[in-house]
Protein backbone atom coordinates (compact mmCIF):
# COMPACT_ATOMS: atom_id res chain seq x y z
CA UNK A 1 0.00 0.00 0.00
CA UNK A 2 2.69 2.51 1.01
CA UNK A 3 4.64 1.76 -2.16
CA UNK A 4 1.59 2.51 -4.24
CA UNK A 5 0.95 5.81 -2.43
CA UNK A 6 4.50 6.98 -2.96
CA UNK A 7 4.35 6.13 -6.65
CA UNK A 8 1.05 7.99 -6.99
CA UNK A 9 2.29 11.14 -5.29
CA UNK A 10 5.39 11.35 -7.50
CA UNK A 11 3.08 10.82 -10.47
CA UNK A 12 0.91 13.67 -9.23
CA UNK A 13 3.93 15.96 -8.96
CA UNK A 14 4.89 15.09 -12.53
CA UNK A 15 1.33 15.84 -13.70
CA UNK A 16 1.38 19.22 -11.91
CA UNK A 17 4.69 20.04 -13.56
CA UNK A 18 3.34 19.13 -17.01
CA UNK A 19 0.20 21.14 -16.42
CA UNK A 20 2.02 24.33 -15.37
CA UNK A 21 4.43 23.93 -18.30
CA UNK A 22 1.50 23.64 -20.72
CA UNK A 23 -0.10 26.73 -19.18
CA UNK A 24 3.11 28.76 -19.52
CA UNK A 25 3.54 27.71 -23.15
CA UNK A 26 -0.05 28.71 -23.91
CA UNK A 27 0.36 32.15 -22.35
CA UNK A 28 3.55 32.57 -24.36
CA UNK A 29 1.94 31.65 -27.68
CA UNK A 30 -1.07 33.88 -26.98
CA UNK A 31 1.23 36.84 -26.32
CA UNK A 32 3.16 36.09 -29.50
CA UNK A 33 -0.08 35.92 -31.49
CA UNK A 34 -1.26 39.31 -30.18
CA UNK A 35 2.15 40.78 -30.90
CA UNK A 36 2.12 39.62 -34.53
CA UNK A 37 -1.43 40.92 -34.91
CA UNK A 38 -0.46 44.30 -33.46
CA UNK A 39 2.61 44.69 -35.66
CA UNK A 40 0.63 43.71 -38.77
CA UNK A 41 -2.17 46.16 -37.94
CA UNK A 42 0.26 49.01 -37.32
CA UNK A 43 2.00 48.29 -40.64
CA UNK A 44 -1.22 48.09 -42.65
CA UNK A 45 -2.57 51.27 -41.05
CA UNK A 46 -6.16 50.73 -42.20
CA UNK A 47 -9.37 51.50 -40.28
CA UNK A 48 -10.54 48.04 -41.44
CA UNK A 49 -7.68 46.30 -39.62
CA UNK A 50 -7.84 47.28 -35.94
CA UNK A 51 -5.08 46.52 -33.46
CA UNK A 52 -5.82 44.22 -30.50
CA UNK A 53 -5.83 47.32 -28.32
CA UNK A 54 -8.72 48.78 -30.35
CA UNK A 55 -10.64 45.55 -29.76
CA UNK A 56 -10.00 45.81 -26.04
CA UNK A 57 -11.25 49.41 -26.06
CA UNK A 58 -14.39 48.37 -27.93
CA UNK A 59 -14.90 45.55 -25.45
CA UNK A 60 -14.60 47.89 -22.45
CA UNK A 61 -17.00 50.35 -24.04
CA UNK A 62 -19.54 47.62 -24.86
CA UNK A 63 -19.22 46.06 -21.43
CA UNK A 64 -19.68 49.35 -19.59
CA UNK A 65 -22.24 51.14 -21.76
CA UNK A 66 -23.99 48.50 -23.84
CA UNK A 67 -24.55 48.70 -27.60
CA UNK A 68 -26.21 51.33 -29.77
CA UNK A 69 -29.62 49.72 -29.24
CA UNK A 70 -29.28 49.85 -25.45
CA UNK A 71 -28.65 46.13 -24.93
CA UNK A 72 -25.83 45.23 -22.59
CA UNK A 73 -23.01 42.98 -23.72
CA UNK A 74 -23.98 40.45 -21.07
CA UNK A 75 -27.52 40.30 -22.44
CA UNK A 76 -26.07 39.40 -25.84
CA UNK A 77 -23.72 36.77 -24.34
CA UNK A 78 -26.38 35.26 -22.12
CA UNK A 79 -28.97 35.13 -24.91
CA UNK A 80 -26.62 33.16 -27.16
CA UNK A 81 -25.28 30.98 -24.35
CA UNK A 82 -28.78 30.13 -23.13
CA UNK A 83 -29.94 29.15 -26.62
CA UNK A 84 -26.85 27.01 -27.11
CA UNK A 85 -27.33 25.27 -23.75
CA UNK A 86 -31.00 24.48 -24.38
CA UNK A 87 -30.46 23.18 -27.92
CA UNK A 88 -27.31 21.30 -26.95
CA UNK A 89 -29.02 19.63 -23.99
CA UNK A 90 -31.88 18.54 -26.25
CA UNK A 91 -29.43 17.17 -28.79
CA UNK A 92 -27.71 15.09 -26.10
CA UNK A 93 -31.00 14.02 -24.53
CA UNK A 94 -32.24 12.60 -27.83
CA UNK A 95 -28.92 11.67 -29.44
CA UNK A 96 -27.63 9.36 -26.71
CA UNK A 97 -30.73 7.15 -26.22
CA UNK A 98 -31.42 6.94 -29.95
CA UNK A 99 -27.78 6.10 -30.65
CA UNK A 100 -27.90 3.39 -27.97
CA UNK A 101 -31.15 1.91 -29.27
CA UNK A 102 -29.95 1.85 -32.88
CA UNK A 103 -26.51 0.59 -31.88
CA UNK A 104 -28.01 -2.23 -29.83
CA UNK A 105 -30.38 -3.26 -32.60
CA UNK A 106 -28.35 -3.13 -35.81
CA UNK A 107 -31.43 -4.43 -37.62
CA UNK A 108 -33.35 -1.26 -36.78
CA UNK A 109 -30.47 0.92 -37.91
CA UNK A 110 -29.96 -0.84 -41.23
CA UNK A 111 -33.72 -0.85 -41.86
CA UNK A 112 -33.91 2.92 -41.34
CA UNK A 113 -30.55 3.86 -42.79
CA UNK A 114 -32.04 5.48 -45.87
CA UNK A 115 -33.89 7.93 -43.62
CA UNK A 116 -31.30 8.49 -40.91
CA UNK A 117 -28.23 8.98 -43.06
CA UNK A 118 -29.58 11.63 -45.51
CA UNK A 119 -30.82 13.67 -42.55
CA UNK A 120 -27.28 13.75 -41.28
CA UNK A 121 -26.19 15.63 -44.39
CA UNK A 122 -28.81 18.36 -44.20
CA UNK A 123 -26.86 21.07 -42.37
CA UNK A 124 -28.65 22.98 -39.60
CA UNK A 125 -28.38 26.12 -41.70
CA UNK A 126 -30.57 24.47 -44.34
CA UNK A 127 -33.27 24.18 -41.68
CA UNK A 128 -33.34 27.94 -41.04
CA UNK A 129 -36.08 28.70 -43.61
CA UNK A 130 -38.40 26.08 -42.13
CA UNK A 131 -37.54 27.16 -38.59
CA UNK A 132 -38.41 30.77 -39.48
CA UNK A 133 -41.83 29.65 -40.73
CA UNK A 134 -42.68 27.30 -37.87
CA UNK A 135 -41.05 28.75 -34.77
CA UNK A 136 -40.13 32.04 -33.25
CA UNK A 137 -38.04 33.10 -30.28
CA UNK A 138 -36.22 30.53 -28.19
CA UNK A 139 -37.85 27.45 -29.81
CA UNK A 140 -36.53 28.53 -33.21
CA UNK A 141 -32.95 28.77 -31.99
CA UNK A 142 -33.20 25.74 -29.77
CA UNK A 143 -34.55 23.70 -32.67
CA UNK A 144 -31.75 24.73 -35.01
CA UNK A 145 -29.07 24.04 -32.41
CA UNK A 146 -30.71 20.73 -31.62
CA UNK A 147 -30.31 19.76 -35.29
CA UNK A 148 -26.67 20.78 -35.15
CA UNK A 149 -25.91 19.00 -31.87
CA UNK A 150 -27.97 15.84 -32.33
CA UNK A 151 -26.05 14.11 -35.10
CA UNK A 152 -22.53 14.31 -33.66
CA UNK A 153 -23.80 12.80 -30.41
CA UNK A 154 -26.05 10.25 -32.12
CA UNK A 155 -23.35 9.07 -34.54
CA UNK A 156 -20.65 8.86 -31.86
CA UNK A 157 -22.93 6.77 -29.64
CA UNK A 158 -23.99 4.52 -32.51
CA UNK A 159 -20.39 3.85 -33.54
CA UNK A 160 -19.33 3.39 -29.91
CA UNK A 161 -21.83 0.60 -29.28
CA UNK A 162 -20.39 -1.37 -32.17
CA UNK A 163 -16.99 -1.16 -30.50
CA UNK A 164 -18.03 -3.01 -27.33
CA UNK A 165 -15.65 -5.96 -26.97
CA UNK A 166 -17.43 -9.32 -27.34
CA UNK A 167 -15.24 -10.68 -24.54
CA UNK A 168 -16.62 -8.06 -22.12
CA UNK A 169 -20.19 -9.07 -22.95
CA UNK A 170 -19.16 -12.68 -22.46
CA UNK A 171 -17.73 -11.96 -19.00
CA UNK A 172 -21.16 -10.70 -17.93
CA UNK A 173 -23.03 -13.49 -19.75
CA UNK A 174 -21.02 -16.22 -18.02
CA UNK A 175 -22.21 -14.98 -14.63
CA UNK A 176 -25.80 -14.94 -15.83
CA UNK A 177 -26.18 -11.17 -16.30
CA UNK A 178 -29.45 -9.89 -17.74
CA UNK A 179 -29.58 -7.89 -20.95
CA UNK A 180 -30.25 -4.74 -18.95
CA UNK A 181 -27.19 -5.39 -16.80
CA UNK A 182 -25.05 -5.80 -19.91
CA UNK A 183 -26.34 -2.47 -21.23
CA UNK A 184 -25.83 -0.53 -18.01
CA UNK A 185 -22.58 -2.15 -16.87
CA UNK A 186 -20.79 -3.10 -20.09
CA UNK A 187 -22.17 -1.12 -23.04
CA UNK A 188 -22.60 2.29 -21.40
CA UNK A 189 -19.17 2.39 -19.71
CA UNK A 190 -17.60 1.45 -23.06
CA UNK A 191 -19.55 4.07 -24.99
CA UNK A 192 -19.27 6.97 -22.49
CA UNK A 193 -15.94 8.25 -23.84
CA UNK A 194 -17.41 8.24 -27.36
CA UNK A 195 -20.46 10.10 -26.10
CA UNK A 196 -18.44 12.86 -24.46
CA UNK A 197 -16.26 13.05 -27.58
CA UNK A 198 -19.42 13.45 -29.64
CA UNK A 199 -20.62 16.10 -27.21
CA UNK A 200 -17.51 18.15 -27.79
CA UNK A 201 -18.01 17.97 -31.55
CA UNK A 202 -21.68 18.86 -31.01
CA UNK A 203 -20.67 21.91 -29.02
CA UNK A 204 -18.76 23.25 -32.03
CA UNK A 205 -21.77 22.57 -34.23
CA UNK A 206 -24.05 24.31 -31.73
CA UNK A 207 -22.04 27.54 -31.79
CA UNK A 208 -21.79 27.41 -35.56
CA UNK A 209 -25.53 27.14 -35.78
CA UNK A 210 -26.41 29.83 -33.22
CA UNK A 211 -24.45 32.51 -35.00
CA UNK A 212 -25.96 31.61 -38.37
CA UNK A 213 -29.44 31.54 -36.86
CA UNK A 214 -29.04 34.90 -35.12
CA UNK A 215 -27.64 36.44 -38.30
CA UNK A 216 -30.84 35.41 -40.04
CA UNK A 217 -32.82 37.68 -37.74
CA UNK A 218 -35.88 37.29 -35.58
CA UNK A 219 -34.20 38.59 -32.45
CA UNK A 220 -32.71 41.77 -31.05
CA UNK A 221 -30.19 40.12 -28.72
CA UNK A 222 -27.50 37.52 -29.16
CA UNK A 223 -23.86 37.76 -30.16
CA UNK A 224 -24.64 37.02 -33.82
CA UNK A 225 -27.28 39.76 -33.83
CA UNK A 226 -24.89 42.22 -32.23
CA UNK A 227 -22.27 41.51 -34.89
CA UNK A 228 -24.75 42.12 -37.72
CA UNK A 229 -25.80 45.42 -36.16
CA UNK A 230 -22.21 46.63 -36.03
CA UNK A 231 -21.52 45.31 -39.53
CA UNK A 232 -24.24 47.62 -40.81
CA UNK A 233 -22.40 50.47 -39.07
CA UNK A 234 -19.04 49.25 -40.46
CA UNK A 235 -17.61 49.18 -36.91
CA UNK A 236 -15.10 46.43 -37.12
CA UNK A 237 -13.73 46.34 -33.52
CA UNK A 238 -17.19 45.56 -32.13
CA UNK A 239 -17.64 42.73 -34.65
CA UNK A 240 -14.32 41.25 -33.58
CA UNK A 241 -15.36 41.53 -29.91
CA UNK A 242 -18.35 39.33 -30.80
CA UNK A 243 -16.07 36.82 -32.52
CA UNK A 244 -13.63 36.72 -29.61
CA UNK A 245 -16.48 36.21 -27.14
CA UNK A 246 -17.91 33.31 -29.17
CA UNK A 247 -14.46 31.72 -29.23
CA UNK A 248 -13.96 32.29 -25.50
CA UNK A 249 -17.38 30.95 -24.50
CA UNK A 250 -17.00 27.86 -26.71
CA UNK A 251 -13.52 27.29 -25.35
CA UNK A 252 -14.73 27.58 -21.76
CA UNK A 253 -17.57 25.12 -22.33
CA UNK A 254 -15.18 22.71 -24.01
CA UNK A 255 -12.80 22.93 -21.03
CA UNK A 256 -15.67 22.16 -18.67
CA UNK A 257 -16.52 19.05 -20.71
CA UNK A 258 -12.85 18.05 -20.81
CA UNK A 259 -12.39 18.27 -17.05
CA UNK A 260 -15.59 16.29 -16.66
CA UNK A 261 -14.08 13.66 -19.01
CA UNK A 262 -10.82 13.57 -17.08
CA UNK A 263 -12.65 12.92 -13.86
CA UNK A 264 -14.98 10.35 -15.34
CA UNK A 265 -12.40 8.41 -17.31
CA UNK A 266 -9.55 8.19 -14.88
CA UNK A 267 -9.20 4.60 -16.03
CA UNK A 268 -8.29 5.81 -19.50
CA UNK A 269 -6.11 8.71 -18.60
CA UNK A 270 -2.55 7.61 -18.14
CA UNK A 271 -2.27 8.26 -14.44
CA UNK A 272 1.08 6.54 -14.55
CA UNK A 273 2.32 4.72 -11.48
CA UNK B 1 -14.86 -41.09 0.20
CA UNK B 2 -17.35 -41.61 -2.57
CA UNK B 3 -16.64 -39.51 -5.63
CA UNK B 4 -19.54 -37.25 -6.54
CA UNK B 5 -20.07 -36.55 -10.22
CA UNK B 6 -20.42 -32.80 -10.61
CA UNK B 7 -20.66 -32.39 -14.37
CA UNK B 8 -22.03 -34.84 -16.87
CA UNK B 9 -21.98 -34.00 -20.55
CA UNK B 10 -23.11 -35.67 -23.76
CA UNK B 11 -22.56 -33.26 -26.57
CA UNK B 12 -23.15 -33.27 -30.29
CA UNK B 13 -22.66 -29.90 -31.87
CA UNK B 14 -22.84 -28.65 -35.42
CA UNK B 15 -21.71 -25.29 -36.63
CA UNK B 16 -23.76 -24.92 -39.77
CA UNK B 17 -22.93 -28.02 -41.79
CA UNK B 18 -19.74 -28.66 -39.87
CA UNK B 19 -19.89 -31.36 -37.22
CA UNK B 20 -17.75 -30.02 -34.37
CA UNK B 21 -18.47 -32.49 -31.58
CA UNK B 22 -19.85 -35.93 -32.24
CA UNK B 23 -21.48 -37.52 -29.22
CA UNK B 24 -18.77 -36.54 -26.80
CA UNK B 25 -19.44 -38.08 -23.40
CA UNK B 26 -17.62 -36.64 -20.46
CA UNK B 27 -18.06 -36.50 -16.72
CA UNK B 28 -16.14 -34.55 -14.12
CA UNK B 29 -15.98 -35.39 -10.43
CA UNK B 30 -16.55 -32.75 -7.78
CA UNK B 31 -13.37 -30.75 -7.08
CA UNK B 32 -11.56 -32.51 -9.87
CA UNK B 33 -8.94 -30.68 -11.91
CA UNK B 34 -9.55 -31.88 -15.45
CA UNK B 35 -7.29 -30.89 -18.32
CA UNK B 36 -8.56 -31.01 -21.89
CA UNK B 37 -5.86 -31.31 -24.48
CA UNK B 38 -6.27 -31.27 -28.21
CA UNK B 39 -4.94 -29.95 -31.50
CA UNK B 40 -5.82 -26.36 -32.36
CA UNK B 41 -9.11 -26.05 -34.15
CA UNK B 42 -10.73 -29.00 -32.40
CA UNK B 43 -13.47 -26.77 -31.06
CA UNK B 44 -12.23 -26.44 -27.49
CA UNK B 45 -13.52 -22.92 -27.07
CA UNK B 46 -16.98 -23.88 -28.32
CA UNK B 47 -16.90 -26.83 -25.96
CA UNK B 48 -16.24 -24.51 -23.01
CA UNK B 49 -19.04 -22.15 -24.13
CA UNK B 50 -21.34 -25.17 -24.12
CA UNK B 51 -20.17 -26.15 -20.62
CA UNK B 52 -20.77 -22.56 -19.50
CA UNK B 53 -24.32 -22.77 -20.80
CA UNK B 54 -23.94 -19.74 -23.06
CA UNK B 55 -24.01 -21.87 -26.23
CA UNK B 56 -26.63 -24.58 -26.57
CA UNK B 57 -25.39 -27.81 -28.13
CA UNK B 58 -27.25 -28.96 -31.27
CA UNK B 59 -27.95 -32.19 -29.50
CA UNK B 60 -27.32 -33.63 -26.04
CA UNK B 61 -26.85 -31.84 -22.77
CA UNK B 62 -24.55 -30.62 -20.04
CA UNK B 63 -25.75 -31.35 -16.52
CA UNK B 64 -24.33 -29.71 -13.42
CA UNK B 65 -25.54 -31.46 -10.25
CA UNK B 66 -28.06 -33.21 -12.46
CA UNK B 67 -29.58 -30.01 -13.87
CA UNK B 68 -28.98 -28.43 -17.29
CA UNK B 69 -26.11 -25.93 -17.12
CA UNK B 70 -27.50 -22.41 -16.89
CA UNK B 71 -25.46 -19.30 -16.02
CA UNK B 72 -28.45 -17.85 -14.15
CA UNK B 73 -28.88 -20.93 -11.95
CA UNK B 74 -25.32 -22.22 -11.53
CA UNK B 75 -22.20 -20.47 -10.45
CA UNK B 76 -19.99 -20.87 -13.46
CA UNK B 77 -16.71 -19.01 -13.83
CA UNK B 78 -14.64 -18.51 -16.91
CA UNK B 79 -11.01 -17.50 -17.28
CA UNK B 80 -10.51 -16.45 -20.88
CA UNK B 81 -7.50 -16.77 -23.08
CA UNK B 82 -7.39 -13.06 -23.89
CA UNK B 83 -7.36 -10.18 -21.44
CA UNK B 84 -10.88 -9.92 -20.09
CA UNK B 85 -10.53 -7.40 -17.29
CA UNK B 86 -12.95 -4.51 -17.67
CA UNK B 87 -10.75 -1.43 -18.19
CA UNK B 88 -13.12 1.03 -16.53
CA UNK B 89 -13.19 -0.88 -13.24
CA UNK B 90 -10.54 -0.99 -10.53
CA UNK B 91 -8.91 -4.31 -9.64
CA UNK B 92 -11.33 -4.68 -6.71
CA UNK B 93 -14.43 -3.99 -8.82
CA UNK B 94 -13.19 -6.31 -11.55
CA UNK B 95 -12.81 -9.13 -9.06
CA UNK B 96 -16.26 -8.54 -7.60
CA UNK B 97 -18.01 -8.48 -11.01
CA UNK B 98 -19.40 -12.01 -10.73
CA UNK B 99 -20.49 -11.50 -7.12
CA UNK B 100 -22.23 -8.24 -8.01
CA UNK B 101 -24.08 -9.87 -10.92
CA UNK B 102 -25.16 -12.63 -8.53
CA UNK B 103 -26.46 -9.85 -6.23
CA UNK B 104 -24.72 -11.00 -3.07
CA UNK B 105 -24.98 -8.76 0.01
CA UNK B 106 -22.43 -5.98 -0.03
CA UNK B 107 -20.66 -7.07 3.15
CA UNK B 108 -20.27 -10.59 1.84
CA UNK B 109 -18.86 -9.32 -1.47
CA UNK B 110 -16.35 -7.27 0.47
CA UNK B 111 -15.29 -10.21 2.60
CA UNK B 112 -14.98 -12.60 -0.35
CA UNK B 113 -13.01 -10.13 -2.45
CA UNK B 114 -10.64 -9.29 0.41
CA UNK B 115 -10.14 -12.99 0.90
CA UNK B 116 -9.30 -13.86 -2.69
CA UNK B 117 -7.12 -10.75 -3.17
CA UNK B 118 -4.87 -12.15 -0.46
CA UNK B 119 -4.80 -15.58 -2.08
CA UNK B 120 -3.79 -14.30 -5.54
CA UNK B 121 -1.31 -11.79 -4.11
CA UNK B 122 -2.88 -8.58 -5.35
CA UNK B 123 -3.02 -6.85 -1.98
CA UNK B 124 -2.08 -3.19 -2.32
CA UNK B 125 -3.33 -3.07 -5.89
CA UNK B 126 -7.08 -3.00 -5.16
CA UNK B 127 -7.56 0.51 -6.48
CA UNK B 128 -5.40 0.21 -9.57
CA UNK B 129 -6.91 0.14 -13.02
CA UNK B 130 -6.05 -2.62 -15.50
CA UNK B 131 -3.92 -0.33 -17.69
CA UNK B 132 -1.68 0.31 -14.69
CA UNK B 133 -0.74 -3.32 -14.07
CA UNK B 134 1.15 -5.97 -16.05
CA UNK B 135 -0.34 -8.68 -18.26
CA UNK B 136 0.40 -11.36 -15.68
CA UNK B 137 -1.35 -9.34 -12.98
CA UNK B 138 -4.35 -8.79 -15.24
CA UNK B 139 -4.64 -12.54 -15.71
CA UNK B 140 -4.38 -12.91 -11.95
CA UNK B 141 -7.32 -10.49 -11.62
CA UNK B 142 -9.32 -12.71 -14.02
CA UNK B 143 -8.42 -15.78 -11.98
CA UNK B 144 -9.39 -14.02 -8.76
CA UNK B 145 -12.71 -13.04 -10.35
CA UNK B 146 -13.31 -16.67 -11.27
CA UNK B 147 -12.46 -18.01 -7.81
CA UNK B 148 -14.24 -15.26 -5.84
CA UNK B 149 -17.64 -16.85 -6.48
CA UNK B 150 -18.50 -20.24 -5.00
CA UNK B 151 -18.19 -21.59 -8.49
CA UNK B 152 -19.77 -24.96 -9.25
CA UNK B 153 -17.52 -25.10 -12.24
CA UNK B 154 -14.45 -23.09 -13.25
CA UNK B 155 -13.66 -23.12 -16.96
CA UNK B 156 -10.20 -22.06 -18.03
CA UNK B 157 -9.47 -21.51 -21.70
CA UNK B 158 -5.69 -21.56 -22.24
CA UNK B 159 -5.36 -18.80 -19.67
CA UNK B 160 -1.57 -18.62 -19.73
CA UNK B 161 -0.92 -18.86 -23.44
CA UNK B 162 -0.06 -15.16 -23.80
CA UNK B 163 2.33 -15.08 -20.85
CA UNK B 164 6.08 -15.56 -21.03
CA UNK B 165 7.52 -18.85 -19.81
CA UNK B 166 8.63 -17.87 -16.27
CA UNK B 167 5.35 -16.05 -15.58
CA UNK B 168 3.47 -18.98 -17.00
CA UNK B 169 5.19 -21.47 -14.68
CA UNK B 170 4.62 -19.19 -11.71
CA UNK B 171 0.94 -18.84 -12.57
CA UNK B 172 0.56 -22.62 -12.93
CA UNK B 173 1.88 -23.11 -9.41
CA UNK B 174 -0.36 -20.29 -8.18
CA UNK B 175 -3.49 -21.78 -9.73
CA UNK B 176 -2.70 -25.07 -8.05
CA UNK B 177 -2.27 -23.38 -4.71
CA UNK B 178 -5.50 -21.38 -5.15
CA UNK B 179 -7.29 -24.58 -6.09
CA UNK B 180 -5.88 -26.32 -3.02
CA UNK B 181 -7.14 -23.45 -0.83
CA UNK B 182 -10.50 -23.15 -2.55
CA UNK B 183 -11.50 -26.52 -3.90
CA UNK B 184 -13.41 -26.18 -7.15
CA UNK B 185 -14.29 -28.33 -10.12
CA UNK B 186 -12.05 -27.15 -12.93
CA UNK B 187 -11.99 -27.82 -16.64
CA UNK B 188 -8.74 -26.45 -17.97
CA UNK B 189 -8.11 -26.35 -21.70
CA UNK B 190 -4.57 -26.28 -23.00
CA UNK B 191 -2.63 -27.55 -25.98
CA UNK B 192 0.49 -27.80 -23.90
CA UNK B 193 0.98 -31.43 -22.77
CA UNK B 194 3.44 -30.53 -20.05
CA UNK B 195 0.99 -28.01 -18.60
CA UNK B 196 -1.80 -30.60 -18.68
CA UNK B 197 0.24 -33.28 -16.90
CA UNK B 198 1.59 -30.75 -14.41
CA UNK B 199 -1.84 -29.46 -13.40
CA UNK B 200 -4.48 -32.10 -13.96
CA UNK B 201 -5.91 -34.92 -11.88
CA UNK B 202 -6.90 -36.27 -15.24
CA UNK B 203 -5.96 -35.47 -18.83
CA UNK B 204 -8.41 -35.98 -21.66
CA UNK B 205 -7.05 -35.84 -25.17
CA UNK B 206 -9.28 -34.76 -28.03
CA UNK B 207 -8.98 -35.43 -31.75
CA UNK B 208 -9.42 -33.01 -34.62
CA UNK B 209 -12.94 -32.11 -35.79
CA UNK B 210 -15.30 -33.79 -35.30
CA UNK B 211 -13.72 -33.92 -31.88
CA UNK B 212 -13.88 -37.16 -29.96
CA UNK B 213 -12.06 -38.37 -26.88
CA UNK B 214 -8.90 -40.22 -27.84
CA UNK B 215 -7.50 -40.86 -24.40
CA UNK B 216 -8.48 -40.41 -20.80
CA UNK B 217 -5.49 -40.62 -18.48
CA UNK B 218 -5.43 -40.29 -14.72
CA UNK B 219 -2.41 -38.50 -13.40
CA UNK B 220 -1.62 -40.28 -10.14
CA UNK B 221 1.42 -38.24 -9.27
CA UNK B 222 1.71 -36.49 -5.91
CA UNK B 223 1.79 -32.70 -5.95
CA UNK B 224 3.91 -30.64 -6.17
CA UNK B 225 4.93 -32.46 -9.31
CA UNK B 226 8.43 -32.41 -10.60
CA UNK B 227 8.47 -32.14 -14.40
CA UNK B 228 11.94 -33.76 -14.34
CA UNK B 229 10.85 -36.85 -12.41
CA UNK B 230 10.82 -40.19 -14.22
CA UNK B 231 7.10 -40.79 -13.74
CA UNK B 232 6.23 -37.32 -15.04
CA UNK B 233 8.42 -37.66 -18.10
CA UNK B 234 6.99 -41.12 -18.83
CA UNK B 235 3.42 -39.87 -18.64
CA UNK B 236 4.18 -36.90 -20.83
CA UNK B 237 5.85 -39.17 -23.34
CA UNK B 238 2.77 -41.39 -23.33
CA UNK B 239 0.58 -38.36 -24.13
CA UNK B 240 2.90 -37.26 -26.90
CA UNK B 241 2.82 -40.79 -28.30
CA UNK B 242 -0.98 -40.77 -28.36
CA UNK B 243 -0.94 -37.44 -30.12
CA UNK B 244 1.52 -38.79 -32.66
CA UNK B 245 -0.62 -41.88 -33.29
CA UNK B 246 -3.62 -39.65 -33.79
CA UNK B 247 -1.80 -37.58 -36.38
CA UNK B 248 -0.69 -40.71 -38.21
CA UNK B 249 -4.20 -42.15 -38.32
CA UNK B 250 -5.49 -38.83 -39.58
CA UNK B 251 -2.82 -38.71 -42.25
CA UNK B 252 -3.54 -42.32 -43.29
CA UNK B 253 -7.25 -41.61 -43.53
CA UNK B 254 -6.63 -38.52 -45.59
CA UNK B 255 -4.44 -40.58 -47.98
CA UNK B 256 -7.10 -43.26 -48.18
CA UNK B 257 -9.80 -40.74 -48.95
CA UNK B 258 -7.65 -39.15 -51.56
CA UNK B 259 -6.74 -42.40 -53.30
CA UNK B 260 -10.41 -43.39 -53.24
CA UNK B 261 -11.44 -40.17 -54.86
CA UNK B 262 -8.69 -40.61 -57.45
CA UNK B 263 -9.98 -44.12 -58.17
CA UNK B 264 -13.52 -42.85 -58.38
CA UNK B 265 -12.63 -40.18 -60.88
CA UNK B 266 -10.57 -42.43 -63.15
Amino acid sequence: MSKATVANSSGARWTTYLRSRTLALNVLSLVAFLLVWHVAAVMVKSPFFPTPYKILQAFILLASQGDTMGNSLWAHCWASLYRVLVGFAMGVLFGVPLGLVMGLSPGLYSATRSIVEPFRFIPPIAWIPLAIIFFSGLPRFAFLIFIGAFFPVFTATLVGVARVEPIHRKVAAVYGASRLYVITHIVIPTVLPDITGGMRVALGAAWLTIVAAELSGGTSVGLGRMMVNYAELLQIPEIVVGMVLIGALGFAMNEVLLSFERRLFRWRWRVTI
Amino acid sequence: MEDVIKVRADITHRYGELLVHDGMKLSVKENEFLCLCGPSGCGKTTLLDIFAGIVKPSDGHVLIDGEPADPKRHNISFVFQEASTLPWLSVRDNISTGLRIKKLPRAEIRRKVDDIIGVVGLRGFENYYPHQISGGMKQRVSIARAFATDADLVLMDEPFVSLDQPTREKMQREVLSIWEHRKRTIIFVTHNLEEAVFLGDRVIMLSKKPARIVANLSVDLPRPRDPMSEAFVALRARCAELLQEMHETDAREECKEQSESVRASS
